[in-house]
């Protein structure tokens, strides 16, 4: 059996637009304001897909991600006008995954239904939390009963396939307080739980409460007793945990696979495969190369008017040639986080040209000594994954593998 | 020239006054450098000098100065180091002139450095030319700094020259006083030669070049020469005058400044305080015929501490870069050390902290090492019951407690310059630092003299930040050694994980055992981070545990989101900590970050 995964191609679109800004948000987002600004960016959008289509040569593509921002902001037509822009310019595949990010404020169920008719096939809805007052301290805009509606009127708009983000460790919470709001996503059934712990970054207005004094700081050994309890409420709710942050309903497959439901789009990243980033500030990584457009949508939507090849609205200061060293380092990093299926060794050494035992004894050595990391055998050959405990202390692994 | 139109003289300041700029300005106004080849502060050599503002080696200068009464006149301007640690080096430089000028600062008045330098110029008999700097400030107060100076010293406040180095004002006039003031070296010309060495440094190709001052007689290139502390004989390569870069010249004659190539490839062989004088007059008349200048001392350094590479890969830059530092540092003494913890490294010597810090930074600058310091040590003498003797000066080398008789450590003579205000504060910290009050004298309504014997291992446990800090900065320090004293002094040592960590250990007096035991287990808690197990940490005196405290194990150390354009900053937050890891020592399976070496520093604050 071929230990290779096979090559994948994902588009990742950015939607910059937010109706306010979260505490603790340090993506590259702009409240929404200006109608021609929204109207010029998408023509951006679309000039930018068409352009890295042609450049590409109509490439198959198996994934696109709307995320942002909040790309619920644009109406139905605009979204679904980016996904036929796409279809156009790209091979795009029968099967691929098509997901929006959602804010559950907003998500009418004529909405929904317009998106799922259009083609969009999964829904990413940022929850957060179940409780009222949490959300109010994140700033979010929807409430708990918003969102259980968004859930329902997303089944009833056909999608099959729906995903919760929540946010554990904040400020003060309590375990008990997480495991209520863990309850109550278990209760919606979702197909996909993205489950993050809540990180004070620099610039964020979160982090001037908290350097004021005016919040605590989140405590890790708090952050770690929460984390084992998700790993075990969602275990025994019948998730599969597939990545460090990240779980998918189980189809009862094989310990070292990772699950059908699992994010077509995130298994690209963390299979370190390649992907194209479209709008303001996103990312791509193609043959080797990664860089980033320019971040202000403004700046973005100027370079977006000229030229005609893939990367043309490229920030050249991003600009990276991924060093063979770099890629296993990457590939190390982010393999690992796939907590199932981890690093097939066959399949880096037919990537690398060079065994993983061989490239990375010592870091090899240094988890599996610690019990952070384990050998597991497959049809398709061993694979390095973290152990129970190596989620916990991921980056003590990982650091192993950089230079 | 003949030495009635010879002036030698030095400039007395606090850092910061204005020295270098006065000295500059001069260099100008003399024409011995060009405005183009100005560059500010030019005796300062070396970038971290500029940097920090201090003049580290002397520097001598000839300058051409034609006065007013029409005549010409040879000025050599003989730079002193202005650091407390240096005081020899600068009893030399001060030795080899008649005159000084005394630059105090118009905003700030006279501080405790240039108070100190100003009794060691006294005692030379210089004469003393005083001057208030940066006239030019909207701050500045000259007539009252004058006045500071006449109560001071008993200097006619009115004889006190306003001027600006910055702006070049009342430069002028400071020449003009220089050759009228300042009295001509009266050596006898026809005498042996005599020479004092007051500074050297290395140079590749010409090996030491000992920078001198002609007492008697003449300097020849011609003849062997003969250095009477070290015993060695120098063939000159050359010999000449600074103006300012190197200038061969045939002779250097009596009462003039110059250098002599000396070829010696050691500087310790080049001592500073040394007398330079004819080889053949030694071998005709042997040594005891010719008078030595008085004043010479051996190299004392009174500091110690280890110094080990991070990565010990580099124990073989380390030993070159201190060989090569050496070169042009005769103060600078060190021999290997092996630490349980830390590995190879090296034990080094230094004049006091301050001359630590500078080597320190320059390894870490010039060399680009990654450090490691030990806490400083003094040393001690120990008394062993069998009635040996030994010198330490590593606390690691302590003999076991029962064959110890006395311990006993250096003391210092300390005179701190304050205002008034500070008295309380002053008194606490040094008392708290077992410091004996000697004396006060006020200086004036406002300012004190405030002497105290003081542990010279309390002094560099951070003494002199707290002394800046309970001040605000308004005192200043002068130290000397005063005597060796035997104390109730024990060990203290460190286990983390249960293994002792020899280069934490620190000799205290007994009775600042708890309390300073506490507060290192307390300080490393912090400093340790979490590994991924439980760390306890200890201080123990003997086999007694006396403190103790755990480092929690670390549970969770996991990057939450990893995807899209994230991928470079997460693979970059790893790669920095990665660094952060090989910054820090593994002792046994514990990785301990540099910085808890020197948490002992700051065990005397509260």
């Amino acid at each position: 059996m071929n230990p290779n995964i096979a090559p994948m191609l994902g588009m990742y679109v950015h939607i910059p637009w937010c109706p306010t800004r979260c505490i603790y948000c340090d993506f590259n987002t702009y409240v929404e304001g200006n109608p021609d600004l929204k109207a010029g960016y998408q023509a951006a959008l679309l000039r930018e897909i068409r352009e890295s289509g042609s450049s590409l040569k109509r490439p198959p593509l198996n994934t696109i991600f709307f995320g942002g921002g909040t790309p619920t902001t644009l109406d139905p037509t605009q979204l679904i006008k980016l996904v036929d822009t796409v279809s156009a310019a790209f091979n795009l595949q029968a099967d691929a995954e098509i997901t929006t990010e959602a804010n559950p404020g907003t998500l009418s169920l004529s909405y929904l239904r317009e998106l799922r008719q259009g083609g969009i096939n999964r829904l990413s809805m940022g929850v957060q939390s179940f409780s009222d007052y949490e959300l109010k301290f994140l700033s979010r805009l929807h409430n708990s009963r918003e969102a259980r509606k968004a859930v329902e009127n997303a089944r009833a708009a056909g999608f099959e396939n729906v995903s919760l983000d929540l946010i554990f460790n904040l400020p003060q919470q309590t375990l008990e307080q997480w495991l209520s709001n863990l309850y109550e996503a278990i209760k919606l059934e979702p197909d996909h739980l993205s489950i993050y712990s809540l990180i004070v970054e620099p610039g964020t207005p979160l982090h001037r409460q908290v350097a004021q004094g005016n919040v605590p700081q989140p405590d890790d050994d708090v952050a770690a007793d929460m984390y084992a309890a998700t790993i075990d409420t969602l275990a025994q709710a019948g998730y599969m945990q597939y990545e460090i942050s990240n779980w998918a309903k189980s189809k009862g497959e094989p310990d070292w696979e990772t699950p059908a439901l699992a994010s077509a789009h995130n298994l690209i990243y963390w299979r370190n495969q390649s992907y194209l980033g479209i709008g303001a500030g996103a990312f791509g990584t193609v043959n080797g190369k990664r860089w980033a457009n320019v971040k202000r949508p403004q700046s973005y939507m100027g370079r977006v008017g000229t030229g005609g090849r893939l990367g043309l609205a490229r920030d050249e200061a991003t600009f990276e040639t991924l060093t063979p060293q770099t890629a296993m380092a990457e590939h190390m990093m982010l393999g690992l986080r796939l907590v199932r299926e981890g690093v097939n060794s066959q399949a880096f050494e037919a990537r690398f040209g060079v065994a993983l035992e061989a490239q990375y004894a010592e870091a090899v050595a240094y988890g599996l000594e610690r019990n952070l990391t384990e050998w597991i055998d497959s049809p398709t050959g061993p694979r390095l994954r973290l152990t129970r405990q190596g989620r916990f202390l991921a980056n003590q692994v990982s650091v192993q593998f950089v230079e | 020239m003949d030495q009635t139109h010879i002036r030698n003289f030095c400039i007395i300041a606090h850092i910061d006054h204005g020295k270098s700029t006065l000295a500059d300005r001069m260099l100008q106004r003399t024409g011995t450098i060009s405005e183009r080849e100005m560059q500010e502060q030019f005796l300062d050599g070396m970038d971290l000098e500029r940097e920090k503002g201090v003049t580290i080696k002397a520097s001598a200068v000839r300058m051409a100065y034609t006065a007013n009464d029409g005549q010409a006149y040879q000025l050599n301007l003989i730079d002193t180091p202005g650091h407390v640690d240096f005081t020899y080096e600068v009893s030399r430089a001060l030795a080899a002139c008649e005159g000084a000028i005394l630059v105090v600062d118009a905003t700030q008045g006279i501080q405790a450095q240039t108070l100190a330098n100003l009794y060691l110029a006294l005692d030379y008999d210089l004469e003393i030319i005083p001057v208030v700097n940066k006239v030019d400030l909207a701050s500045a107060r000259p007539d009252e700094v004058a006045q500071e100076i006449e109560d001071l010293i008993g200097l006619d406040a009115a004889d006190v020259l306003p001027v600006s180095a910055k702006t070049g004002v009342g430069v002028d006039a400071l020449l003009e006083k220089l050759v009228e003031r300042v009295p001509s070296p009266k050596g006898d010309p026809t005498a042996p030669p005599r020479a004092l060495i007051f500074d050297s440094h290395y140079d590749a190709y010409k090996g030491v070049i000992a920078y001198i001052r002609v007492v008697d007689g003449k300097l020849n290139k011609k003849d062997d020469l003969y250095l009477m502390a070290t015993k060695k004989i120098v063939e000159p390569l050359e010999v000449g005058i600074f103006q300012p870069g190197m200038k061969p010249i045939n002779q250097v004659n009596t009462g003039e400044v110059g250098y002599v190539a000396t070829g010696l490839k050691t500087i310790r062989d080049v001592r500073v305080g040394d007398t330079l004088t004819l080889q053949s007059f030694v071998e005709e008349y042997g040594t005891d015929k010719i008078k030595r200048l008085p004043g010479y001392e051996p190299i004392k350094p009174m500091v110690f501490a280890g110094f080990f590479p991070t990565e010990s890969d580099d124990y073989t830059l380390l030993k070159d870069a201190l060989e090569k530092l050496q070169l042009n540092d005769a103060s600078l003494i060190y021999e290997p050390e092996t630490s349980q913890a830390l590995g190879f490294g090296f034990r080094v010597g230094f004049l006091g902290l301050f001359h630590m810090e500078i080597i320190q930074e320059r390894l870490e600058r010039e060399y680009d090492l990654d450090l490691l310091a030990t806490a400083p040590s003094v040393e001690y003498e120990i008394m062993r019951k069998d009635g040996e003797v030994i010198i330490i000066d590593n606390p690691a080398d302590l003999p076991d407690p029962n064959h110890i008789d006395t311990i006993a450590e250096p003391w210092m003579h300390i005179s701190i310059y304050s205002p008034a205000d500070y008295i309380g504060p002053i008194m606490e910290i040094t008392t708290r630092r077992r410091g004996e009050y000697i004396k006060m004298e006020y200086l004036d309504e406002t300012r004190v003299l405030m002497e105290y014997l003081i542990p010279l291992s309390e002094m560099i446990v951070d003494y002199y930040d707290q002394l800046k800090s309970v001040t605000r900065g308004y005192a200043s320090l002068d130290y000397r050694f005063d005597n060796y004293r035997p104390g109730d002094l024990v060990k203290l040592d460190v286990l983390v994980n249960g293994e002792p960590v020899d280069a934490l250990s620190i000799i205290v007096h007994r009775e600042q055992s708890y309390p300073r035991g506490q507060k290192l287990v307390s300080k490393l808690k912090d400093v340790i981070p979490r590994q991924m197990f439980v760390v306890p940490i200890q201080a123990a005196v003997g086999k007694k545990v006396i403190s103790r405290a755990n480092v929690k194990a670390m549970r969770k150390d996991v990057l939450a989101k990893c995807y899209g354009g994230d991928i470079t900053r997460k693979r970059k937050l790893l790669e920095k900590q990665k660094k952060g890891k090989k910054r820090m020592k593994m002792v046994g399976s514990v990785e301990i970050p540099q910085e808890a070496f020197m948490t002992v520093l700051s065990l005397g604050d509260d």
